[in-house]
């Protein structure tokens, strides 16, 4: 019954999957291949396998620093809500997250941030990145096939302050994680790995990461075909998170 | 379970000729009759060009689904073998009577050129027109993967591969059909010597790349043999037979030897 | 294309030697055809001479991996002793079977040497059906392109094979982790592999 609404998938696809959905647990009788069940089940629970969008998320580490930039463009489909979004939140000293996605979502930054702050851990001192990206990895994976999943995808950016080192991680909204030297979500991917693969490299310092991020900025500037108003600059440091300064209301030549 | 027993064909790639890929349908909704007209043969094909000599290579078995339709159907196609300075062998794997009309195009095509011509058509020149006679049909496909093997003007081995709509390429080896996919990466690396260095030649940039070289006769009928008895233990469309042409400038020899039939 | 053990790509291969066992892995993670890293190594310990594959889904390759974990290490606490290879194969048969209906996408391959020092190695499909076997395992995208080569010497024989067969896949490669497993001694490769 599943596999041939599988194949008829035609016309309506939601009433489809409704049916299929109540017929759910018939399914173990009528499957031809455990592969086609995998693939109707997923499918049931993720309209969209890897969804793409023009909110911008972008991170690079340096040497001594991470820098973590999110688009100011609060979007509904094809409108803008807001000019001067801030899709950042501190964790902690030095645990800055940064999201994207589906609005009610980012809800995220605020079930994860509590347990990630310093004050609710019975440990002296507050966790490290490679600890509060596992913790919020379990939270994503968990929620992942749970009834209502996040549909958000994340960076982390970090400083280790026991080890001396910047950290960043990529995350999406299916809970894989990889911790990389530099990032980004959405359409921006397509324009700034390639920018970043040419010119980055791990010892670079503060300035340089700030001329990278600029030439990817333009780059999105010139090449994406909706405003993403401008992006919010934070840098993570021994110090702990700034806001930094970044003026990007100067036109950009075309190419 | 009962998908074995119905002899439907895996749910990947074309079915039978003229019914869709049977799938289970209830009794209560309509039945939905199309024609399809290309079905998968399964098999596989491989060539090998070298310095003297091209040998292409292809299993005998010829599949719909689950079913042997029989396990001798010859994939490799002597074209114009009436000529005796004739040197071009075609193979196709696919669509097997799509194939069998190609290997008859291509035959008639370079005999025509004989007649008008009054000599043989080159290998490149044959490779050159397989190529239209492929694109002539760009919106109802020849529904094969074809290499064409021969020697060319300056009696070297010569293999062109193709595919379903007629782009081409002359390369040194290649594998085609259900069992290209295993069989490749193997000729990658015992061909082209892929991702093999010269020991010695240092680490990182400094490493050499070993050389490939002209192979001997015995060694490509030996990969050729390899080739086949491995894609036969993991692959279930290719067995039975194994059909090579040798391509030298004594002629076309054929060489036939079993494979498992199971 | 879309299939959840297909988007994120990736590819493993275990082998048989004599009185050894070879366990090897890319280090691609991908987004369909984008790549995110490529330092990702999908090979995981779980005794001195234990160790797990695991290609398919990134998220469930991770989530997989810390599972066993957990469960390994609590095996240890109340055994106070190492898990021996066909016991954590029976181990991960178990656990993914629990998901019958709503499985991780994931295709695990075990490679280990028992008490009596013989090599151990073994696959399973995404809900838990061992495939015990004797020579080699593959799984990941680019399996087919893994079968098909003979044993002959283990190292040399297990990149080979590993790394021509990446190269004929678009979603799998960026280097590899290889693992050479014997009685007392494990040795750890690092191969870079083409870049591209």
């Amino acid at each position: 019954m599943i596999l041939k609404n599988f194949q008829a998938h035609g016309p309506s696809p939601a009433q489809a999957d409704r049916r299929a959905l109540r017929q759910l647990p018939s399914a173990s009788t009528s499957y031809q291949t455990t592969t086609q069940l995998h693939h109707r089940i997923y499918s049931l629970v993720h309209p969209i396998y890897t969804h793409q969008t023009a909110e911008v998320l972008l991170g690079i580490t340096g040497k001594d620093f991470t820098i973590i930039a999110a688009s100011k463009a609060a979007m509904r489909g094809a409108t803008i809500l807001k000019a001067t979004d801030d899709k950042t939140r501190e964790l902690n000293q030095h645990n800055l997250m940064a999201f994207s996605g589906e609005a009610g979502d980012t809800s995220i930054s605020q079930n994860t941030s509590k347990p990630t702050s310093a004050s609710t851990q019975c440990a002296t001192r507050p966790p490290s990145p490679a600890a509060v990206s596992s913790f919020v990895r379990s939270e994503l994976s968990r929620a992942l096939r749970s009834r209502r999943p996040y549909t958000v995808n994340l960076l982390l950016g970090g400083y280790d302050t026991i080890t001396d080192t910047p950290a960043l991680y990529w995350i999406d909204y299916l809970a894989a994680l990889a911790k990389v030297p530099y990032a980004a979500h959405g359409y921006a991917q397509y324009y700034c790995l390639s920018i970043l693969d040419k010119h980055h490299h791990p010892d670079i310092g503060f300035e340089r990461g700030m001329e990278l991020l600029r030439m990817c900025t333009d780059e999105l500037k010139r090449r994406l075909p909706v405003d993403f108003k401008g992006v919010t600059v934070k840098v993570v440091t021994k110090e702990g998170i700034r806001e930094v300064e970044y003026v990007d209301d100067k036109p950009v030549k075309s190419a | 379970m009962a998908a074995i027993f119905t002899g439907a064909p895996p749910n990947s790639g074309p079915g039978y000729s003229f019914t869709q890929t049977p799938a289970p349908t209830s009794a209560s909704e309509p039945r939905q009759h199309a024609f399809y007209p290309y079905t998968d043969n399964g098999g596989s094909t491989l060539g090998i060009s070298s310095s003297t000599f091209t040998i292409l290579a292809g299993d005998t078995r010829s599949t719909s689904g689950y079913n042997i339709n029989t396990r001798y159907a010859p994939k490799l196609f002597h074209i114009d073998s009436a000529d005796p300075s004739s040197r071009l062998v075609l193979s196709v794997v696919g669509f097997a009577a799509d194939g069998e009309a190609l290997a008859e195009r291509l035959d008639t095509v370079v005999k025509m050129y004989r007649y008008q011509h009054g000599k043989t058509i080159s290998v490149g020149a044959a490779a050159q027109r397989l190529s239209h006679v492929l694109y002539g049909k760009r919106f109802f496909p020849y529904y094969v993967h074809a290499i064409l093997g021969g020697l060319d003007e300056e009696g070297k081995g010569a293999l062109y591969s193709y595919d379903p709509v007629g782009s081409y390429e002359r390369e040194q080896c290649r594998a085609a059909g259900a069992a290209a996919s295993l069989i490749m990466p193997f000729l990658d690396n015992q061909v082209n010597y892929k991702n093999q260095y010269m020991a010695g030649s240092g680490v990182g940039h400094e490493l050499q790349q070993r050389d490939p070289r002209p192979l001997e006769r015995k060694e490509v009928e030996e990969l050729v043999r390899d080739a086949f008895t491995s894609a036969v233990e993991r692959h279930i469309e290719v067995g039975d037979g194994l059909q090579m042409m040798v391509i030298t400038k004594e002629g076309v020899e054929e060489v036939y030897r079993e494979l498992k039939k199971d | 294309m879309s299939s959840p053990f297909s988007i994120n790509g990736g590819a493993c291969v275990a082998m048989t030697g004599k009185d050894c066992v070879a366990i090897a892995c890319d280090l691609r993670l991908g987004l369909q055809a984008l790549t995110i890293s490529n330092n990702f190594p999908k090979i995981f310990s779980y005794s001195p001479s234990v160790y797990l594959g695991l290609t398919g889904l990134a998220t469930d390759v991770s989530t997989v991996a810390d599972l066993f974990r957990y469960k390994v290490n609590m095996y240890r606490l109340r055994e106070e002793r190492q898990i021996a290879p066909r016991t954590f194969a029976n181990l991960v048969s178990s656990s993914l079977y629990e998901r019958r209906f709503g499985p991780y996408f994931v295709s695990p391959v075990v490679a280990g040497i028992d008490d009596g020092g013989k090599p151990f190695i073994c696959g399973f499909d995404s809900i838990g059906c061992i495939d015990f076997a004797k020579d080699f395992i593959v799984s990941g995208t680019a399996s087919d392109q893994l079968l098909g080569l003979g044993p002959e010497d283990l190292f040399e024989t297990i990149s080979q094979a590993l790394l021509n067969a990446v190269d004929r896949d678009a979603l799998s490669g960026w280097g590899a982790h290889v693992y050479i497993i014997e009685k007392d001694k494990v040795t750890k490769r690092l191969l870079k592999g083409r870049q591209d």
